[in-house]
């Protein structure tokens, strides 16, 4: 209660919120307020990017005595996996946080200490913004587990929660995010760092389109209509599409593109996160490339390479000078078929330590780059894909929107209305959105993910790929999330 | 009749070799009338011819005689084997071997392991049954200490450590080695070791582990000198076994490797192990003056200095001890005053022992030195003059490391012990205790990086201060039959600790913190009965509530009690007269003691945490100190364990052969455990939780022989055994909480709790071998069947714990030669050698960019993988041992001059030898898992002991 005193604490009460999406802790890259996983690794766009890209066709991590990574990239996990537990308590964390947030910002809570107009003023913002951070938590545990534990402000701290099916998450993330709308700040108009209603936009527009995987109903033309919002809304894409995943990315032409990021800086905010992960981890064994991506030459020893099927998707003349193609083949043959040769397989130099002028980070390991979790660009994909699936909104403006994204890359191939299909669709996020934490989805509401019609290498556990069952759609509760809280349920298979 | 009072003087030598003792306690029995005698043995006595009189001296049997009105009264005292009647500190007073209730063993100076002790704790080392003392081989570095094995599991396992009235704390300081480290040794008098609940309940919330009650040496009236020194000469006995320069030339040419790292072989045959580790040459002094000030003040001191190299080079260890104790006594001596007062500098140069791993790893076909490098002429493995990636030269890491620490502390007591004049059966006393600790560390060191920071200056200091105040009564009577013995009293302790630390002053992006750990306060109020009646049954009824600022108020509080009956049958008229059984008592006991001994100072209190300087959130273009609410738990309160034990104590053939036999078990419940909670309902995933049962069991066996007991010739040993088993009964949920973190993979672990199994059960892969017995890498049995290897077909195998445990001491005095050597041996200890699992595995050959070396373990694996092969249970070995720590053979000059008194000259060897079947380096590691252990040297020791 003393520290309410100071009306500058709720502003680092909500910045703490926020902080549980770039930290793992207090007390540098290496602590962390959750357990069961390594600090470092417990961060939240790291289990993410494990769980939605190295589940999938992009990323090998040739380190598969970190525990759990060689179950996730072979899709042989369990519910012991400590980074399956990572993203669960890491995203329910930030709802503890946010529930926290709202609890000491009650009306009568502020009456009580006398709070002030201007305090009572941002607070109305903060208050919306805790909620969509929630939101957004619930959308991954929607997503990702499909259930998740339901507790609101109302539940007071250290019970047993209820819990909601995918459903209900449903219901709740559509309600709570357009109920807050007028309380956010405009989109793109809030300061860096903070969230605002494109992210709200941004969100709703992702679980229309993902409708009919969570709750089998169609809902494209909601998702057009927030693609619509989005696209109105002032963002622009950046000039270089590398500008997007370099040091800088928070002050150079990014900044209109990217509508929501996990924050990092080499000094301030010191993280084991994707974009540190990425970074390190793309430096190639053989090229000890460090020092072009700005950390120390080695990296990460080749810690990160892509997979066959990614690479096919560069080949065939049209993507030669494609800027999205950062692939680095030379010496390296394009197959994995021991995951710990760091040697094979290709090597993308897509994320970066250096700004736009050349500069190379603080810190040599730390990056300053922050992981663009939702950008513009995936919203043009989102809208001709919601076109194509009979969401409405036009043929040619789906088909600009590709074209705005191919040219920016420049790439001189544009498409034509008749190259504008479903296949080329998840083929061009891949080429887009690669290693953003996208593709687990994409791939599961193309159908694609389960079963054997794709078979990309090391899926199931072999060189060239099995098929999986159907249940790994859904990752398990981790076993130590269900025995305490007595409400879970396994999902089906586990 | 009356008989005249008379002023009576005599002298008291030892019975073996006619020297006088000193400080032998004489008591006209049924009065409070004492005296002592000076360091010649001398004594004066006002008594009454029949009166009877009590000649008691620790270690020596007890005599009764009455007072014939000769003058001189001499008197011969004999070393008692048994030790019936020794004194047996207790918490808050004291009782005899033979009217004890509980648990208890004691070890006094005569006893302790012999060798070269540094710290005080190896005294103790194999010396009592449940008792374990691992220490590392570092210099002066701290120990860990364990009684039945601990009962906790995230809680503390330590012991309660008690000097001189005063609790210590377990938590070390930055710049010291460990938290007994500062104290020397020499002024040790005895180490009294409780262990079951009827004996520790009197220390209540701290007494789960077990107590070690440390008495230092105090002040004796008649004048005495001594002069200790030793000289030790230590070698490394062991290596850990790999490549040669030519046999890695050999093996690099015969795996493949790329071109660019097999042009990288050098010419040179270097043993980096050879390198790292050097001969050392260590000294002890100690001096020591005992006498009466001013003819009054029955005072000792002590000064000590200790310089210990290290095996690895650079590290040492010096410390210089200064003690003083006053014991005067006043107003016919119903007043007692005891002051000792400690005064400790500790001075150490750390060295990495991680660097023992680079030197496995570094390139043997490499030389040290290289007069063109340009690191400041160390060779490192460079391209065009750029550092490559890869392990660094660990000589020049060590060589250009200056990491000190140096710590001062103060620690002491004061005790009044007065008894009332009006009451003589009662006194009251009150001990004030007060130990600081101030730690400076101060690290300049050179790395070679391709880093813009290639050097490191960061300064340190913390502060540890613990005061406590203990007060009690003590009644003692005897009514009839029934001696009475009372006692109450109030314990109030408190602990501080603060200090800074300045991060890499080179490195801008490093940032010094401040801290200061919220006050830990314990408060507490016992009683204590204890009957005898008929000099035969014996009670003993112990209650204590003690409080502590670590929980809720709520919580706060807990009842701890224990009873323990006794019976000692040797006393009774079947028994009296046997020639056979000289001494047997049966115990019983049954107690409850607490433990609230958490990392957390104030897990229930509602806390915000600012991040730091590195974890700071942005919002527009400012840093914002983010704050984040700690995880919480208001309803934490103490864990409780249960013990029952029941022992017997026997003494035959007139105490030649005597010892105990103890069976108990333990039952720790509501464990303050990290179990998980809801996700979402708190500020973790996990906190510490009453939640969880583990149950120990055990057995414990100790028998002390007196072989041969003559003037010119005794030999004697003593042997103990403790049989233990350890086993979690409950855990949160049922669920299994991984532990054991590994090198090789970030975040690696190896070890479990799990439901029904020991604590820290190996959790591994079941390795397939082939049909010539040799494994196949990567291949594991599918233990649940589903055609697929992954987590769910790891198993639980064997457990760090010893299931046995042996420890026999034996010394030998012929004339003036004398001889003692001690065995310890460990039997069903399992070790995770993740020396080799992590290490050797062929692509290791590849050190990041340049050659690396590996164990030639790879040899009968022929693994290639790490990742493949690290959780493979083929690394799991049974590391069962016999050691002998210990043997050394010394001479006695006697009665040299009238100055000198005597010179014992002696010489041993420490670490003499390992039997085990462990492959690697020492089978003792801590926690069962062995990743480069700092090695044990193999130590030559000389000194010599002048007594003036």
């Amino acid at each position: 209660e003393d520290l309410f005193e100071n009306e500058g604490a709720y502003r680092q009460v909500i910045a703490g919120v926020y902080a549980n999406l770039a930290l793992t802790g207090t007390d540098g890259a290496g602590s962390s307020n959750i357990e069961g996983i390594d600090a470092g690794t417990s961060q939240f766009g790291r289990v993410l990017l494990y769980m939605q890209t190295l589940s999938a066709d992009q990323m090998i991590w040739s380190y598969e005595n970190d525990p759990g990574t060689r179950e996730i990239q072979r899709n042989i996990w369990t519910a012991q996996n400590p980074l399956i537990l990572g993203m669960y308590s890491r995203a329910h964390l930030t709802i503890a946080l946010a529930n926290n947030f709202l609890r000491e910002t009650t009306a009568d809570k502020l009456d009580s200490r006398g709070a002030s107009e201007s305090v009572r003023q941002d607070i109305v913002a903060y208050r919306a913004e805790a909620r969509l951070l929630r939101a957004l938590s619930y959308y991954y545990m929607m997503d990702l587990f499909g259930k998740a534990n339901f507790g609101t402000e109302a539940d007071a701290v250290n019970t047993v929660l209820p819990v909601a099916d995918r459903a209900q998450l449903f219901d709740f993330i559509e309600s709570e995010l357009i109920a807050i709308e007028a309380d956010l700040i405009p989109a793109g108009a809030n300061e860096y760092g903070r969230a605002d209603r494109g992210v709200a936009y941004m969100i709703l527009a992702k679980i229309y389109l993902n409708a009919e995987v969570y709750i089998g109903e169609n809902r494209y033309t909601d998702c057009m209509n927030y693609c619509q919002e989005l696209l109105n809304s002032g963002y622009t894409l950046a000039t270089n599409y590398k500008d997007n995943f370099i040091a800088d990315n928070n002050t150079n032409s990014a900044v209109n593109e990217i509508i929501f990021s996990i924050v990092s800086d080499g000094s301030t905010t010191q993280n084991y996160g994707p974009t540190t992960v990425m970074i390190n981890g793309s430096v190639g064994s053989l090229e000890v490339n460090g020092v072009e991506v700005g950390v120390v030459q080695n990296g990460w020893d080749g810690a990160l390479r892509v997979r066959k099927e990614f690479a096919e998707l560069w080949q065939g003349g049209n993507f030669g000078d494609d800027d999205r193609n950062t692939i680095i083949s030379a010496n390296r043959p394009i197959g994995i078929t021991d995951i710990a040769d760091r040697d094979t397989g290709y090597i993308i130099q897509k994320y970066s330590n250096v700004t736009s002028t050349g500069q190379a980070g603080v810190d040599q390991t730390f990056v300053d780059t922050d992981f663009p979790l939702f950008r513009l660009a995936d919203v043009n994909l989102m809208y001709a894909e919601a076109h194509l699936r009979g969401g409405g909104g036009s043929l040619d403006v789906a088909v600009q929107l590709i074209n705005d994204l191919r040219t920016r890359a420049n790439n001189p191939n544009l498409i034509s209305s008749t190259d504008l299909t479903l296949p080329f669709i998840i083929d061009e996020r891949a080429r887009e959105l690669h290693w953003e934490a996208h593709r687990r989805q994409d791939l599961i509401r193309f159908g694609l993910f389960t079963g054997g019609s794709y078979n990309w290498a090391w899926k199931g556990n072999g060189s060239n790929g099995i098929a999986i069952p159907n249940h790994f759609n859904l990752y398990p509760i981790p076993n130590s999330s269900m025995s305490s809280n007595p409400n879970l349920t396994q999902n089906p298979g586990y | 009749t009356f008989f005249g009072q008379s002023k009576v003087t005599g002298t008291v030598t030892d019975e073996a070799n006619a020297l006088p003792l000193p400080g032998v306690n004489i008591l006209v029995k049924g009065t409070t009338t004492g005296a002592s005698t000076d360091f010649d043995g001398k004594y004066s006595i006002t008594v009454n011819e029949g009166d009877v009189l009590v000649f008691s001296y620790l270690g020596y049997s007890k005599k009764e005689i009455i007072y014939n009105g000769l003058s001189p009264f001499n008197v011969t005292l004999s070393e008692d084997a048994g030790q019936l009647d020794e004194i047996v500190i207790i918490g808050y007073g004291t009782t005899t071997r033979k009217d004890a209730t509980g648990s208890v063993e004691s070890v006094t100076a005569k006893d302790f392991t012999k060798g070269n002790i540094v710290t005080p704790e190896n005294l103790l080392q194999g010396r009592v049954a449940g008792v374990t003392v691992n220490t590392s081989g570092a210099p002066g570095s701290g120990s860990e200490i364990k009684i039945r094995g601990g009962s906790s599991i995230n809680a503390s396992n330590n012991p309660l450590i008690v000097i001189d009235g005063l609790p210590i704390t377990n938590d070390n300081i930055g710049g010291s080695r460990g938290i007994l480290s500062s104290i020397n040794p020499n002024d040790i008098e005895s180490f009294t070791v409780l262990k079951d609940a009827s004996a520790t309940a009197i220390y209540g919330s701290r007494a789960s582990n077990g107590v070690i009650i440390i008495v230092t040496k105090k002040g004796k009236s008649g004048f005495s000198a001594d002069y200790d020194v030793q000289f030790t000469f230590g070698d490394i006995a062991d290596q850990i076994d790999v490549f040669s320069g030519d046999q890695f030339r050999t093996i690099v040419n015969s795996q493949n490797l790329p071109d660019s790292f097999t042009s990288q072989l050098g010419s040179a045959n270097t043993d980096w192990q050879d390198e790292i580790f050097r001969e050392t040459v260590s000294a002890m002094h100690n001096v020591t003056v005992r006498g009466s000030l001013f003819k009054a003040l029955p005072a000792r001191f002590s000064f000590g200095v200790t310089k210990q190299e290290g095996a690895l080079l650079t590290s040492q260890f010096d410390r210089r001890n200064l003690s003083v104790a006053l014991n005067p006594s006043m107003f016919d001596d119903h007043l007692k005053i005891s002051v000792n007062a400690n005064l400790s500098y500790e001075d150490n140069r750390f060295a990495d022992s991680g660097l023992i791993g680079a030197a496995l790893r570094y390139d043997p076909t490499q030389p040290v030195y290289d007069p063109t490098s340009p690191f400041n002429g160390f060779y490192q493995h460079t391209n065009g003059g750029t550092l490559l990636s890869g392990t660094t030269n660990p000589v020049a890491s060590l060589l250009q490391t200056n990491n000190l620490g140096d710590t001062e502390r103060f620690f002491g007591n004061i005790n009044f012990d007065y008894k009332f004049h009006f009451l003589p059966e009662l006194k009251a006393v009150l001990n004030l205790g007060f130990d600081e600790t101030s730690g400076w560390t101060n690290n300049n060191s050179v790395f070679a990086t391709t880093d813009d920071i290639s050097a490191n200056k960061s300064v340190g200091f913390q502060n540890r201060k613990n005061q406590s105040l203990d007060g009690f009564l003590n009644y003692k009577k005897t009514f009839g039959d029934i001696e009475a013995d009372l006692t109450t009293g109030y314990s109030y302790q408190r602990f501080t600790n603060d200090g800074f630390f300045s991060g890499n002053q080179l490195d801008p992006l490093s940032f010094g913190d401040t801290y200061a750990d919220p006050d830990i306060v314990l408060i507490g109020f016992f009683g204590r009965a204890n009957f005898k009646f008929l000099e035969k049954y014996l009670l003993t009824a112990t209650y204590r509530r003690d409080g502590t600022s670590r929980f809720s108020e709520d919580n706060r509080w807990g009842n701890f009690y224990a009873g323990a009956l006794a019976w000692q049958i040797s006393e009774e008229d079947f028994l009296k007269d046997s020639e056979t059984i000289s001494d047997l008592k049966l115990r019983v006991g049954y107690g409850v003691t607490g433990q609230q001994e958490i990392s957390q100072k104030d897990l229930f209190l509602s806390r915000y945490q600012g991040g730091n300087n590195n974890s700071l959130y942005q919002f527009g273009n400012t840093v914002i100190t983010s704050l984040i609410p700690s995880e919480i738990n208001p309803d934490l309160k103490w864990e409780e364990t249960k013990t029952l034990e029941v022992g017997i104590d026997y003494g035959l053939f007139d105490n030649k052969i005597s010892g105990s036999l103890n069976v108990f078990q333990k039952d720790s419940e509501d464990l303050l455990f990290d179990a998980p909670v809801p996700d979402g309902s708190n500020f973790s995933n996990r906190i510490i939780q009453n939640i969880g049962n583990l149950r120990i069991r055990g057995l414990e066996f100790t028998t002390n022989v007196d072989v041969i007991q003559k003037e010119d010739f005794s030999l004697n040993f003593n042997f103990n055994a403790t049989i233990l088993d350890r086993e979690i009964t409950e855990l949160a949920y049922g669920q299994d909480v991984t532990t054991g973190g590994i090198a090789g993979g970030t975040g690696n672990f190896i070890q479990l709790f799990r439901e029904g199994e020991a604590p820290n059960s190996f959790y591994v892969y079941k390795q397939l071998y082939d049909n010539q017995g040799n494994a196949i890498e990567g291949a594991y049995v599918d233990l649940n069947g589903d055609n697929i290897i992954n987590e769910e077909d790891r198993y639980l195998r064997a457990d760090p714990d010893a299931d046995i445990i042996l420890g026999f001491q034996t010394n030998l005095e012929y004339k003036n030669f004398d001889f003692a050597f001690n065995l310890r041996a460990n039997i069903g200890n399992y070790v995770y050698n993740n020396v080799d699992s992590a290490r050797a595995q062929y692509d290791l050959l590849q050190d990041n960019s340049v050659l690396g070396n590996i164990p030639t373990s790879v040899l009968d694996t022929n693994f290639q993988t790490t990742s493949d092969v690290i959780n493979s249970d083929i690394y799991l070995e049974n590391a069962s041992f016999l050691k002998m720590d210990n043997i050394t053979l010394g001479y006695t000059f006697k009665k040299l001059s009238n100055v000198i008194k005597s010179v014992r000259v002696w010489g041993g060897i420490q670490n003499v030898f390992t039997l085990t079947e462990y492959s690697g380096l020492d089978p003792e590691v801590f926690n069962g898992i062995d990743n480069t252990i700092y090695p044990r040297p193999r130590n030559i020791l000389v000194g010599a002991n002048i007594k003036f």
